[in-house]
C-alpha cells in the first residue's frame, strides 16, 4: 500500500509538472501581454467592496465608457473593505494579464507593493476613488473632493441647525484616503464655526452594527448633539439606527455621505436629512478614459477631482438628485 | 512474609457516599489474588486508591512492609506497580508499539535524543519481544490498536502493565468483554506474570475464572473486605455468600 | 525484558497496516489529487495566464502565512482543541514588533531582529496564557480562546488607537515581505516552507509529536501512563502562539501594515484547511502536509475564479461545500474503521476529560 501510494503521488507530481512546463511553455510561445489592438482592451476593475452601491454605479459608468471604446471590463471585488483580501484578489487579476486596472486601493499603504507588481508587470494603473501614500504607480488618480464634500456636508448641518451645537463625526477607518479627507473637511469647517462644538471622529470600522453603537453611546454621553456626519454608506446606515436606538429622531441630524439605494430611502423616511452624493459613475467614466489614454500612448492627468451634490428631501424628486442617486444595478 | 502490597484501614467518600469504609487488603510477591463482591463493593475504588489514579480519605498503603503516599499513578509505577483498567487506557489511533511505550519512549542517543526524537525500531523490538513473551496476539505492530479486536487491545494493555511492572500488576475485568479463546490466553497470562515473581490482582465477576487462576480470594461487601480464601479451602457457593454479606470474617 | 521467545507470529513488519491509517493517507491523497485537478482545470481554461510563474508566486505568497499559522493550528486540533486566537494574536504581534522597531529606529536586519524577538515574545505570550487556561484551569479551549481573540484584538487597538501602524522596517518589507530569495522565489513563501517542514518533523518524528496525538486520542490513557497531559497541553498552545507571532512579523512585512480590522475570518480560514486537510477535529489525527494542501485549495480556487472571471462569491460557496463534503466522508469511514470514538466535539469539554465510555 505505501508504494503503491508514493507511485500514486510521483505520478501526479509528474502531471503537475508537466503541466506546468507547458504552461509555461504556451506562456512564453503564446501572445505577449498588452500587445492587444486598438480599441481592443482588456481592462478590469477591482473594487474597494463588492455588492456597494458606490462600486456599482463606478462599474456602470466603466462599462458604458468602455463599451463606448470597445474595452472589456472584469469587475472583482472583496466581500470586505481589506487589503488582506484585495491583495489576493488583485494578484489573481494581474496574473490574468488585462491591459490596465482599475483600482480602488483598500489601504494606502498595505496597497502599495502590489500594485507596484501590477505596474511591473506592465499593466497600466489607475487609481480609483482612493489612493496610495504614492499615487505615482498610476497614470491617473481620479477621486472625489472629499474635502469639499466633507465641508459640503457642514454646510448641510448648517443649514439644518442654524442654532449650532454639538456635532459628531462618525469615520470608517484610518487610513483611507478618502474618509480621511472628508473627516478633515468637516473638521476644520465645523472648527471655524463658533456655534458649533465639534466632538470629534469615532470609527466604525464599516461596520453598521459597530457605527450604530457609537452612536448611541454618544448620545448617552452628549444627549444634545444636534449633527452627526457619516462618511461613507454603512457608517450612515449605522448612525440612523444608533439614533432610533436612543430615541433622538428630530432632534439629531445625520448627513451621510454617498447615495445609495437605502440612504435615498433613509433620506425619504427622514432618518437621514441629507446627504453628499459623489459621482462615482463620473469617476468610472474618466478613470476608463485615461486608462485608454495610457494605453494609446496619449498624455495623462495624474490628478482628477469630481464634484459632490448635497441632496434633501426637498431635492430628491427633482431630475438633479435622481442623477445624483447611486445605482443598484447598472 | 510481609505482602509486597498492604492496605490498612483505606476510607473513601464521595459526598455523602461511602464508597469505601476502613478497608483491608493486601498481596504477596508471586501470588494471584482475585478481588470479588457485587457491584458498588468498592473493588474499583479500592484499585484506583492503590494505583495512584485516586487519593483516599483515610488508612495507609504499606508497600514492602513500608508506609508510602501514593499521589499520582507516576508515584505507584515508581514503585513497580502497574494497572489495567477496564477501559485499557490505550490511545485508539496509536499504535502498540505507540501505546506500548507511551511515556516511557526509548529516545535515540545523543543530541538527536536530547531534541525529542525517538528511537523507533529499539520501541518496536522491544513490543514485539514483549508480546511474543506473553503470548499476546498483536498480527499489526504499526496499525492502530482502535481498529483491532478487543481481545488484541486487552492483550495489549495486559502485556504492557506485564513489561514495566517490577512488583505489583491490577487487573480490573479484564475477561468481560472476551470470548473463550481470548479468555483463556488472558487467564494463561495472568499466570506468567505471576511466574515471574510479579503479584496479580485480578477483580472479576465470573467466579469460574477466579476459581481457575487465583491463589488467594478476598471478598468485599459494602466498602470493605469481609472475608480472605484460599483457594484450595473454598468453593463458589462459599464465595457467593460471603459476596452477599452473610459471612463476615472480619469485623467492621 | 527476557529474550524467551515463544514462535513469532507470522512476520509482523508486512502485515497490511490497519484500515485506519490507510484511510488518513487516503484522505491526504484525496485532497491532494482535488488540488491537482483543480489546479489542471484552470490551467487548461486558462492556459495563458494561470500556470505562470508570476501566479504560482502570488498564491504561494497568499497561502504562507496562513501556512505559518496552520501549523500551530494542527497541532491544537489534534490534541481535540481549537485556537480562535491566530488572527487576533498576529495582529497583536504585528503591532508590538512594529511598535518596538520604531522604537529601536532604523530600517535594517538589526531592526527586523529586535522585531522577530519581540513578534515571538507576544505570540508565545498569548500562547501560555490560552494553554494554561485550558489545561490548568479546564475552561474549554472554544471558550479560552474567544476570549483571547477578543482580549488580543482589543489590546492591539489600545495600543494604537484603532489606527493601524504602517511603518515597518524597509528590509521587513522589501526584503522579506515582498522580496525573493533567490530569482522569482519568495523569501516570504521560503521561510514558511522552513516552519512547515520544522512542523512536520516535530509532529511525525519527536515525542513532543507522540504526545499530541496521544493526548488528542485519549487524554485520560496518556495521563496513566505518565504523559504530562497539562504542561504538554500548554506547550502546544504556547506553540501555536509563537507561530501566530512569527505570522504577525511576515504580515507586517507583508501587508505594511497590522491589518487590525483585516483578520477576523483568519482563525476560521486556518481551521477549515486545517480540517480540509484531513485532520479530524474529533483530536487525535492529522498530519502537518495535509494543512498546507487544505490551505492551499482556497486560494486556488479564488485565484482561477478571478481568471476565469467567475464571481468570487461562488469561491466561499464551493470551499464551505468542499470542507463539509471532505468532513462528512471522513467520519463516515472513521466511523466504521475506528470503535470508541468520541461521541463530542472536544473542544467544547474540559481539557483531557474523557468524553469516551469504556469499551474493552
Amino acid at each position: 500500500m505505501k508504494r503503491k501510494s508514493t507511485a500514486i503521488v510521483a505520478a501526479l507530481a509528474a502531471v503537475a509538472l508537466g503541466a506546468a512546463a507547458c504552461g509555461s511553455d504556451s506562456d512564453s510561445g503564446g501572445t505577449t501581454a498588452g500587445g492587444a489592438k486598438d480599441g481592443n482592451y482588456k481592462l478590469a476593475f477591482v473594487q474597494g467592496v463588492a455588492g456597494d452601491a458606490f462600486y456599482i454605479t463606478m462599474e456602470c459608468g466603466i462599462k458604458e465608457e468602455a463599451a463606448k471604446e470597445g474595452a472589456t471590463v472584469t469587475t472583482q471585488g472583496a466581500q470586505k473593505f481589506d487589503p488582506t483580501l484585495q491583495t489576493p484578489i488583485l494578484q489573481s487579476v494581474i496574473a490574468s494579464k488585462p491591459d490596465a486596472i482599475l483600482i480602488a486601493p483598500t489601504d494606502v499603504s498595505a496597497m502599495q507593493q502590489p500594485i507596484a507588481q501590477a505596474k511591473a508587470q506592465g499593466i497600466k494603473i489607475v487609481l480609483v476613488d482612493t489612493t496610495l501614500n504614492d499615487p505615482s504607480v498610476a497614470v491617473s488618480a481620479i477621486s472625489s473632493d472629499n474635502t469639499a464634500g466633507g465641508k459640503a456636508a457642514f454646510e448641510a448641518i448648517q443649514k439644518l441647525a442654524p442654532n449650532g451645537g454639538k456635532v459628531l463625526g462618525v469615520g470608517v477607518q484610518p487610513g483611507i484616503s478618502t474618509t480621511d479627507a472628508r473627516d478633515k473637511g468637516f473638521a476644520d469647517a465645523a472648527k471655524a464655526d463658533s456655534k458649533f462644538t465639534y466632538l470629534g471622529v469615532q470609527y466604525s470600522q464599516n461596520d453598521p452594527a459597530k457605527a450604530a453603537s457609537i452612536v448611541s453611546a454618544a448620545l448617552q454621553k452628549d444627549p444634545d448633539i444636534v449633527g452627526i456626519f457619516a462618511s461613507n454608506l454603512f457608517s450612515a446606515q449605522g448612525s440612523a439606527t444608533g439614533i432610533r436606538q436612543a430615541g433622538k429622531q428630530g432632534q439629531v441630524n445625520v448627513v451621510g455621505f454617498d447615495a445609495g439605494p437605502e440612504q435615498i430611502k433613509a433620506l425619504q423616511d427622514g432618518t437621514v436629512q441629507a446627504l453628499i452624493a459623489q459621482q462615482p459613475g463620473d469617476i468610472g467614466v474618466q478613470g476608463v478614459q485615461q486608462a485608454i489614454k495610457a494605453l494609446k500612448g496619449e498624455s495623462n492627468e495624474a490628478n482628477i477631482q469630481t464634484g459632490s451634490t448635497i441632496i434633501t428631501k426637498d431635492t430628491i424628486d427633482s431630475a438633479e438628485g435622481k442623477a445624483a442617486a447611486y445605482k443598484a444595478s447598472c | 512474609m510481609t505482602a509486597v502490597l498492604e492496605a490498612r484501614g483505606i476510607t473513601k467518600h464521595y459526598g455523602h457516599v461511602e464508597a469505601l469504609t476502613n478497608a483491608n487488603f493486601d498481596v504477596q510477591a508471586g501470588e494471584v489474588v482475585a478481588l470479588i463482591g457485587d457491584n458498588g463493593a468498592g473493588k474499583s475504588t479500592l484499585v484506583r486508591i492503590l494505583s495512584g489514579a485516586e487519593a483516599a480519605d483515610g488508612g495507609e498503603v504499606l508497600f514492602d512492609g513500608k508506609a508510602v503516599q501514593l499521589t499520582s499513578p507516576t508515584d505507584a509505577r515508581e514503585l513497580g506497580m502497574e494497572t489495567v483498567f477496564q477501559d485499557l487506557a490505550l490511545a485508539p489511533h496509536l499504535s502498540p508499539v505507540q501505546n506500548m511505550y507511551l511515556g516511557r519512549e526509548v529516545m535515540r542517543k545523543g543530541l538527536l535524543g536530547k531534541l525529542g526524537f525517538m528511537d523507533s525500531k529499539a520501541m518496536r523490538d522491544g513490543s514485539r519481544s514483549a508480546f511474543d513473551r506473553l503470548g499476546a496476539t498483536v498480527r499489526d505492530l504499526n496499525g492502530t490498536v482502535g481498529g483491532m479486536s478487543g481481545g488484541q487491545r486487552q492483550g495489549i494493555a495486559v502485556a504492557r502493565a506485564a513489561a514495566w511492572a517490577q512488583k505489583v500488576i491490577f487487573l480490573d475485568e479484564p475477561t468481560a468483554a472476551l470470548g473463550v479463546v481470548q479468555t483463556q490466553n488472558v487467564l494463561d497470562l495472568v499466570r506468567r506474570v505471576s511466574g515471574e515473581g510479579i503479584g496479580v490482582v485480578f477483580i472479576s465477576h465470573s467466579m469460574p475464572h477466579v476459581m481457575e487462576v487465583a491463589d488467594r480470594i478476598q471478598v468485599m461487601w459494602r466498602g470493605r473486605r469481609v472475608a480472605t480464601y484460599n483457594k484450595a479451602d473454598t468453593s463458589m457457593e462459599q464465595l457467593v455468600s460471603a459476596m452477599t454479606g452473610a459471612v463476615a470474617q472480619e469485623a467492621s | 525484558m527476557s529474550t524467551t521467545t515463544t514462535a513469532p507470529p507470522a512476520s509482523t513488519e508486512d502485515a497490511p497496516t490497519s484500515r485506519l491509517s490507510r484511510i488518513s493517507r487516503l484522505q491526504a491523497l484525496q485532497i491532494l489529487i482535488l488540488l491537482v485537478v483543480t489546479i489542471a482545470v484552470f490551467t487548461a481554461l486558462r492556459p495563458d495566464t494561470f500556470l505562470t510563474g508570476f501566479n504560482i508566486r502570488g498564491i504561494v505568497q497568499n497561502t504562507a502565512i496562513y501556512a505559518v499559522l496552520g501549523v500551530g493550528m494542527t497541532f491544537v486540533i489534534i490534541t481535540g482543541g481549537i485556537d480562535l486566537s491566530v488572527g487576533s494574536v498576529l495582529v497583536f504581534s504585528g503591532v508590538v514588533a512594529d511598535k518596538i522597531m520604531v522604537a529601536y529606529g532604523g530600517q535594517g536586519w538589526g531592526t527586523v531582529l529586535v522585531g522577530l524577538v519581540a513578534a515571538l515574545a507576544s505570540g508565545l505570550a498569548w500562547g501560555l496564557l490560552n494553554g494554561i487556561l485550558v489545561a490548568k484551569a479546564k475552561v474549554p479551549p472554544l471558550v479560552v480562546t474567544l476570549g483571547s481573540l477578543s482580549a488580543a484584538l482589543g489590546f492591539a487597538q489600545i495600543i494604537t488607537k484603532g489606527l493601524d501602524l504602517r511603518d515597518a522596517p524597509q528590509t521587513l518589507v522589501n526584503d522579506i515581505g515582498f522580496g525573493n530569495i533567490v530569482g522569482q522565489v519568495p523569501t516570504i513563501a521560503v521561510v514558511s516552507a522552513v516552519v512547515v517542514i520544522f512542523g512536520i518533523v516535530l509532529l511525525h518524528r519527536t515525542r513532543l509529536g507522540l504526545y499530541t496525538y496521544a493526548i488528542g486520542s485519549n487524554a485520560e490513557a496518556g495521563r496513566r501512563a505518565g504523559v504530562k497531559v497539562e504542561r504538554h497541553l500548554i506547550k502546544v498552545y504556547a506553540f501555536a502562539g509563537l507561530l501566530a507571532g512569527f505570522a504577525g512579523l511576515l504580515n507586517l512585512g507583508f501587508f505594511q501594515s497590522t491589518t487590525i480590522g483585516g483578520q477576523s475570518n483568519t482563525p476560521l480560514n486556518v481551521i477549515a484547511g486545517v480540517a480540509i486537510g484531513g485532520t479530524s477535529l474529533f483530536g487525535g489525527i492529522g498530519s502537518v502536509f495535509g494543512t498546507v494542501i487544505g490551505l492551499f485549495i482556497p486560494i486556488v480556487l479564488q485565484n482561477g475564479f478571478i481568471q476565469t472571471g467567475v464571481q468570487p462569491f461562488w469561491q466561499q460557496v464551493v470551499v464551505g461545500a468542499v470542507l463539509v463534503a471532505v468532513v462528512y466522508v471522513d467520519q463516515l469511514r472513521r466511523a466504521a474503521a475506528l470503535r470508541g470514538t468520541k461521541t463530542r466535539l472536544p473542544f467544547l469539554s474540559r481539557a483531557g476529560s474523557t468524553s469516551r465510555k469504556g469499551s474493552a
